[in-house]
């Protein structure tokens, strides 16, 4: 059954946000709070975790962009989300490029396979 | 039992593609984003370091693009992007519809003073003058609402090229979140039938042992 029109969330570092604001996902105004998060050197984990959490909880939100060097920094958080919406998708950042051995989903199809499956 | 290792085997294909296709996929997301953040740091060069940061971001801000999530009876879910230019004509005609309403609620708010009676003619009167020609103008359109205003009036190519880039990446995000939807059915899938092929075998394993 389709759903109405969800949002796509992102965080990440300031040129990730200005990028994916330039595209159009931006949401801000007085009633609601953002959609995404600009993730700086002073920004705290606590912070982000709770960023992300919120954006898990909202029921307007469809995928969330994460850099992945900060998905790195709440990867307990991100192993503990197993809906399939919002979808989390791990994206690279400028400083580090994207390393699927550490993707969540990757990582949770990866082990999957032992030898006795095979016999 | 053969049946049951058939559609093992197509299952475990099954997985093979699609974890073929969520790479293919993201090596054009990545390589598309490197672009979009080689045209921002190009624009940045030009127009100053200031310029094309967080610091010219609007206070407020409408999203253009909208994700559209269906649950598939395999509980696969399906994302598919929609942007607001698809939807411009659905607009006009809810600015049609609002501006009826507008003139209704202008005769109707004629009960207090005289100087707002006043008021609100002109302004009735200027919004049948402007409903002919100007609907469009009377709410924000997609073109109104463009990020790229908030750079300044004439930005430089680099800027455009770059919102070119990002609009393609959340296209390809909303197909990457669907396969990665699908990897993991696909997954469950196996394991649940994986997990009776094992129950079958631990109970065959003693009627070989007896014969």
């Amino acid at each position: 059954m389709p759903g109405r029109g969800k949002l796509i969330a992102v965080i990440g570092d300031e040129d990730t946000c200005t990028g994916f604001l330039l595209g159009g996902i931006g949401e801000l105004n007085k009633n609601r709070k953002p959609n995404f998060l600009v993730v700086e050197k002073d920004t705290s984990i606590t912070e982000i975790e709770e960023t992300f959490k919120s954006f898990l909880a909202r029921n307007d939100i469809g995928i969330i962009l994460i850099n992945q060097f900060i998905a790195e920094m709440i990867r307990h958080a991100i192993d503990a989300h197993m809906e399939s919406i919002p979808a989390v998708l791990e994206i690279p950042s400028k400083e580090h490029p994207y390393d699927a051995s550490k993707d969540s989903i990757l990582r949770r199809a990866k082990g999957m396979f032992c030898a006795e499956d095979f016999r | 039992m053969r049946d049951q290792h058939i559609c093992l085997d197509e299952q475990l294909l099954l997985f093979m593609d699609q974890l073929e296709a969520l790479e293919e996929k993201r090596h054009k997301l990545n390589s598309l984003i490197e672009e979009g953040w080689f045209s921002i740091a190009k624009a940045r060069y030009s127009m100053g370091n200031k310029q094309v940061s967080s610091l010219q971001y609007a206070s407020e801000m409408e999203p253009l693009v909208h994700v559209e999530d269906s649950l598939m009876e395999s509980g696969t879910v399906e994302f598919k992007c929609n942007r607001a230019e698809n939807k411009t004509d659905e607009l006009t005609k809810n600015n049609l519809i609002e501006d009826i309403g507008v003139k209704e609620g202008g005769l109707r708010r004629r009960i207090n003073t005289k100087q707002k009676e006043n008021k609100e003619e002109d302004a009735s009167e200027q919004q049948e003058t402007d409903h002919q020609g100007k609907t469009k103008t009377e709410s924000p359109t997609p073109e109104n609402r463009d990020p790229l205003k908030w750079f300044g009036i004439l930005v430089p190519q680099n800027l455009k090229q770059a919102q070119v880039a990002f609009r393609e990446v959340i296209t390809l995000s909303a197909e990457i979140a669907s396969i990665q939807s699908a990897i993991l059915a696909t997954r469950k899938e196996m394991q649940a039938q994986m997990k009776e092929k094992q129950e079958k075998t631990g109970k065959t394993k003693p009627e070989i042992t007896k014969e």
